[in-house]
């Protein structure tokens, strides 16, 4: 059997300034997983895929990538991409530069680029756009580009840190459409964290419910793989069911988080 | 109805030729001698008169004015490069650019005109002198106002040092930038007009800021005056000219 794309055993995060960000936390995570991190507010949720991503570094325990180390992150089979809570575009260049970027930082030729770029522009249906500037399009477009960016690299695990939050209803039921699609159709790895609750429901293949104070993984909720996800599995009854289900876990991490709070003051 | 660039045009230009048309009027009215108070048609007439003299000598401090403005840019740039580079470098030399700003240029620039005997030379270090520090301090400032999120895209896709700073720092220390070269583009002319006045040189190579001295000295008030508009003049294309390349070099971000 070949490794799990992501193996975290132990994983702590101290910062420098003392605060706990996380205690001991497992996860692995297989290929084609729809992995979602949820839990209230500063459960350490974006700490832990900056450990993932390597913008932190562990305190204590033991992690790997694909089975190896960080290092070899990047090599075919092994790339990850990491999409943040607001779309983090380049405002002084056009979208296709921006698709463009991870491919022109490995040196990727410029037509090859170009063709690539335009190729996820069209995936997350934008190819009209490429040279727009990131200023001239809507919030929901500019998450879109970045979505892109993130596939142009043909990722292996795809990081997505809360990046529908500041989105209106409406179009983030769509780009989570999208999402499902690009997981389950495709079999993108992804590891996702947001605030809401349907959101995890709709998309996840597994949901990781943490508790905050220190920062752990409270309950794990599997979801059948199986399931369409789009329009009609929303207004579903098994839907609202697994939603009622997470809905639960979540307030019994929030009411324990409370009460470390509690125990401490 | 007007649109409001017309009218934010058209407002000051009438204020301006009303108060034009009253200093007039006062001035005749009264028969106010123009060694006191010259009137607008009065120094409109001197510079007629005297044209040819006083826009060469514009010319002389333009020159001044732009030799320093170059000069202060590339050096304000690779001074703040410098300072970027490590906090230990910070540490040493910013209390030297703070020393550097905080001492008038009207203080400095005698010694300076003795230490260079080249006076254009010497007139051109003042000026530059006065116009480095926001082309530093801004520099400095874009360079550190990195997205940190951008930067850790950047991190995370193994950029090298030359990738990070060309893709991405000085392109998101570009608007910084600009402002800073706004506020120099003024102060260029500012300590160049300073510098002639320290330095007061004569003969043909003698810029705006000594035929307002020697006006003065003529008590030929009316020809002061004129030169005191061909600096505004000056003042105002050079502003609105580093505002439109303000404007063109961020024209994508909003
Ligand atoms: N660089 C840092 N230095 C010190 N403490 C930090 C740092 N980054 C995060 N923390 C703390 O670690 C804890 C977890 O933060 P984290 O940002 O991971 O939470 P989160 O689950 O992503 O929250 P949110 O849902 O609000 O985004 C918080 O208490 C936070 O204050
Ligand atoms: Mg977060």
């Amino acid at each position: 059997m070949s490794s799990p794309v992501l193996s975290l055993a132990g994983i702590e995060k101290v910062f420098p300034n003392g605060v706990r960000g996380l205690s001991p936390v497992d996860l692995t995570v297989e290929k084609g997983d729809f992995v979602t991190l949820i839990g209230p507010s500063g459960c350490g949720k974006s700490t832990l895929l900056k450990l993932i991503a390597n913008l932190h570094t562990p305190s204590g325990g033991k992690m790997s990538w694909w089975g190896g180390n960080f290092g070899d992150v990047g090599r075919k089979g092994r790339r990850m991409a990491f999409v943040f809570q607001d779309a983090t575009l380049m405002p002084w260049a056009t979208i296709a530069k921006n698709v463009r970027l991870p491919l022109d930082l490995e040196k990727v030729d410029r037509a090859t680029a170009d063709k690539r770029a335009l190729a996820a522009l069209e995936r997350v249906g934008l190819g009209h756009v490429t040279e727009h500037y990131p200023a001239q399009l809507s919030g929901g477009m500019k998450m879109r580009v970045s979505i892109a960016r993130a596939l142009v690299t043909e990722p292996d695990l795809l990081l997505m840190d809360e990046p529908f939050g500041a989105l209106d209803e409406f179009t983030r039921n769509r780009l989570d459409e999208e999402m499902a699609r690009l997981c389950y159709e495709d079999g993108l790895t992804t590891l996702f964290v947001t605030h809401a609750l349907h959101e995890a429901a709709f998309l996840s293949s597994r949901v990781m419910v943490m508790a905050a104070r220190p920062g752990r993984i409270h309950a794990q909720y599997e979801i059948d793989r199986s399931i369409l996800r789009n329009e009609e599995f929303r207004l579903s009854d098994q839907f609202a069911g697994i939603s009622r289900e997470l809905a639960i876990l979540l307030e019994d991490a929030s009411r324990e988080s409370m009460i470390q709070q509690e125990m401490r003051a | 109805m007007m649109s409001s660039r017309t009218f934010s045009l058209l407002a000051p230009v009438t204020l301006g030729i009303i108060i034009l048309g009253i200093w007039e009027g006062i001035c005749r009215f009264w028969h106010i001698p123009p060694y006191l108070m010259p009137s607008p048609s009065a120094i409109w007439r001197a510079l007629m008169l005297d044209g040819v003299a006083l826009l060469h000598a514009l010319l002389i401090t333009l020159e001044i004015t732009f030799a320093a403005l170059i000069a202060a840019v590339v050096g304000g740039v690779l001074v703040a490069f410098l300072l970027v580079q490590s906090p230990l470098i910070e540490r040493c030399l910013m209390p030297y650019v703070v020393i550097m700003q905080v001492t008038p240029i009207v203080a400095i620039a005698p010694l300076i005109i003795i230490l260079i005997h080249n006076t254009p030379l010497a007139l051109t270090a003042c000026a530059a002198l006065v116009a480095i520090f926001p082309v530093i301090s801004n520099t400095l400032q874009g360079l550190r106002s990195v997205d940190p999120d951008l930067a850790a895209y950047f991190q995370m896709h193994k950029a090298s040092r030359l990738q990070t700073l060309s893709r991405l720092r000085i392109p998101s220390a570009l608007p910084m930038f600009m402002a800073g070269l706004r506020i120099a583009t003024g102060l260029s002319l500012v300590g160049a007009i300073v510098a002639e006045f320290v330095a007061g040189t004569g003969g043909n190579s003698a810029g705006l800021a000594y035929q307002i001295l020697q006006s003065g000295f003529q008590m030929d008030i009316p020809r002061m005056f004129a030169a005191l508009f061909l600096i505004t003049v000056a003042g105002l294309v050079l502003y609105a000219a580093a505002a439109s390349l303000q404007r063109f070099a961020l024209r994508h971000r909003s």
